[in-house]
């Protein structure tokens, strides 16, 4: 944006994302990602605008291909549980990230598959805590 | 302090309210959508550095008028315990607008979508 950085784009984006994998996104303050990157308050703001800009830029950094690491989906969930509702350009690279983890075949390039639906699911119970048995367990 | 912003057609019109001719600005600052990077809310930063005053008052817990730090100007109005939001801009007399207003995490989502649908 503009204004040359001279800081390492990455490095800094993987320390913004442990701080919203860690409070969510709401629960982040300015103040958390200013310690966490070591960035100066004007420089984290002329570099990405706010933390919304910080957030979406994390979000496309980690969706960029279709890895499954659970860093990823815990991104991606936060970003389901607090922005994609009412945030356009969050839901698009939410959906498109899911979409293209569903893509394994043919069918609708927008739409997301059962099977990723249960990974989400899956993801969100293991950052409860709680654990998943399955089917084999139960018999 | 509750200063006025409302996005009108394609631009942001901000009133701050309550200055002092003075010692700040006056009237009121109407900025493209295009020149709006983003909004978040801040209460930290009334706790971070804020450069030189100039022109400016600061009177413990209010902020007020044009502060410069590391070549930008940020414009500050905001008063204790405000949880201030700060606005991002490009290519604008200020870098930096730090305002205290009413409902502060509605208007920074407004803006935010805002200039996402631009």
């Amino acid at each position: 944006m503009g204004r040359k950085r001279s800081f390492d784009d990455d490095e800094v984006l993987a320390r913004a994302c442990k701080v919203f994998l860690e409070h969510g996104y709401e629960g982040t303050s300015i103040d958390a990602l200013v310690k966490a990157t070591g960035l100066l308050r004007g420089s984290l703001y002329g570099a990405f605008g706010s933390k919304r800009g910080m957030f979406v830029a994390a979000l496309r950094d980690a969706t960029d291909s279709d890895s499954r690491d659970s860093r990823v989906l815990n991104l991606v969930l936060v970003a389901l549980m607090e922005l994609s509702d009412h945030d356009i350009e969050v839901r698009v690279l939410v959906r498109d990230y899911l979409a293209k983890l569903s893509c394994s075949g043919s069918g609708d390039a927008n739409a997301v598959t059962v099977d990723v639906a249960k990974l989400l699911g899956a993801t969100l119970l293991q950052r409860a805590h709680i654990r998943l048995q399955s089917d084999d367990e139960r018999r | 302090m509750n200063n006025k912003v409302a996005i009108v057609g394609q631009t942001l019109e901000i009133e701050p309210q309550g200055l002092d001719k003075m010692w700040s600005f006056k009237g009121k600052l109407v900025v493209p959508l295009e020149h709006v990077l983003g909004a978040s809310e801040d209460p930290g930063i009334l706790d971070d550095t804020k450069g030189l005053r100039a022109p400016g008052l600061h009177v413990p817990g209010k902020w007020a008028g044009t502060y410069i730090e590391h070549g930008e100007k940020t414009f500050w109005n905001v008063t204790r315990p405000e949880s201030p939001i700060v606005i991002q801009l490009k290519d604008e007399h200020y870098d930096r607008l730090v305002l205290g207003v009413e409902q502060p995490r509605e208007l920074v989502n407004r803006i935010n979508a805002a200039i996402t649908k631009q």
